[in-house]
């Protein structure tokens, strides 16, 4: 596999978004929200998705733009890990694949439940929420990695038999 | 759309968005997801605290107020678990799974749906939720 963009030039780009959507949509960053849009689009008459989505609508557009970036990089870039150091390394190369759906399908369901329990995700929390230094935010991101680790190191070893 | 476009670019060349990078991040092999990260709020805070001290104003000439999350510790902490399980099982966060219905569809759909169910559940037993 090729070397990541390294991270002392990826991450300011990543930060940099935050003044960006602030001066351009007067926006703070975040995209979970995306979610509870189109929820509200679809079921309003549930109360939690009865509310002033208007002001998430920017987020689908977002979302497009994410969508469209990993549509390019299809043209460009192979996914291919050929480390063996580690065990999650040696099924790095197969972990998409279709047998494993139902995985992602409940990993997503985690993500969607918890990002709006929480009330954001890593971009509204962590990155968003703790350059202000809330105290919500600076919880949330400690808790994401503890969920993070307890998955990576207990669960992930039983349904992805490494 | 061009902000969603640049950042999916980011993170797909940083390969913040691959289960890969996730599980090596959780495992402490690497820096990379750190540094990452790191460097980003650093940014970011950095950014807020030049817009606020010279009061730059927004394109429309508004000023830039900004909303700290409010704290509810339950509903951080609890939802902050639940997210992150999900986060170290599926190695996507939210954004990835947008980037993932166009970089792997076969893959990506079924995050997607799952996120929405997900949604979907939260917003159905909201009102019995704890949260502060």
């Amino acid at each position: 596999m090729e070397a990541p963009l390294a991270w002392y030039i990826a991450g300011p780009l990543i930060g940099l978004i935050v003044p960006l959507l602030l001066l351009i949509r007067e926006k703070q960053f975040g995209i979970s929200s995306s979610y509870r849009y189109i929820w509200a689009l679809m079921t309003p008459k549930i109360s939690y998705f009865n509310y002033k989505r208007g002001q998430d609508q920017w987020q689908i557009h977002f979302a497009l733009g994410l969508i469209l970036s990993g549509l390019l990089a299809t043209q460009f870039l192979e996914l291919a890990i050929t480390e063996t150091e580690y065990d999650y390394q040696k099924i790095a190369h197969s972990v998409y694949e279709l047998d494993k759906a139902w995985i992602y399908l409940v990993g997503g369901i985690f993500v969607g439940f918890g990002a709006r329990y929480a009330n954001g995700c890593t971009a509204g929390h962590c990155i968003m929420g703790v350059s202000q230094f809330a105290k919500s935010s600076i919880l949330a991101t400690i808790a994401f990695f503890a969920g993070g680790s307890i998955a990576t190191h207990v669960i992930n070893p039983l349904i992805f038999k490494l | 759309m061009i902000l969603g476009f640049f950042f999916g670019t980011i993170l797909i060349y940083s390969q913040a968005f691959s289960w890969y990078r996730i599980q090596e991040m959780f495992h402490f092999h690497s820096f990379h997801m750190f540094g990452l990260l790191f460097s980003a709020i650093g940014t970011a805070a950095l950014s807020l605290f030049l817009i606020k001290k010279f009061g730059i104003r927004s394109i429309n000439k508004n000023t830039v107020v900004v909303h700290p999350k409010k704290l509810e510790w339950k509903a951080n902490l609890f939802g902050g678990l639940i997210f992150g399980l999900g986060w170290g099982i599926s190695g996507a966060c939210s954004a990835p799974v947008f980037i993932l219905v166009g970089f792997k569809w076969q893959i990506g759909l079924f995050l997607l749906a799952g996120a929405l169910i997900g949604t979907l559940i939260f917003g159905l037993i909201e009102p019995k939720i704890p949260k502060a």
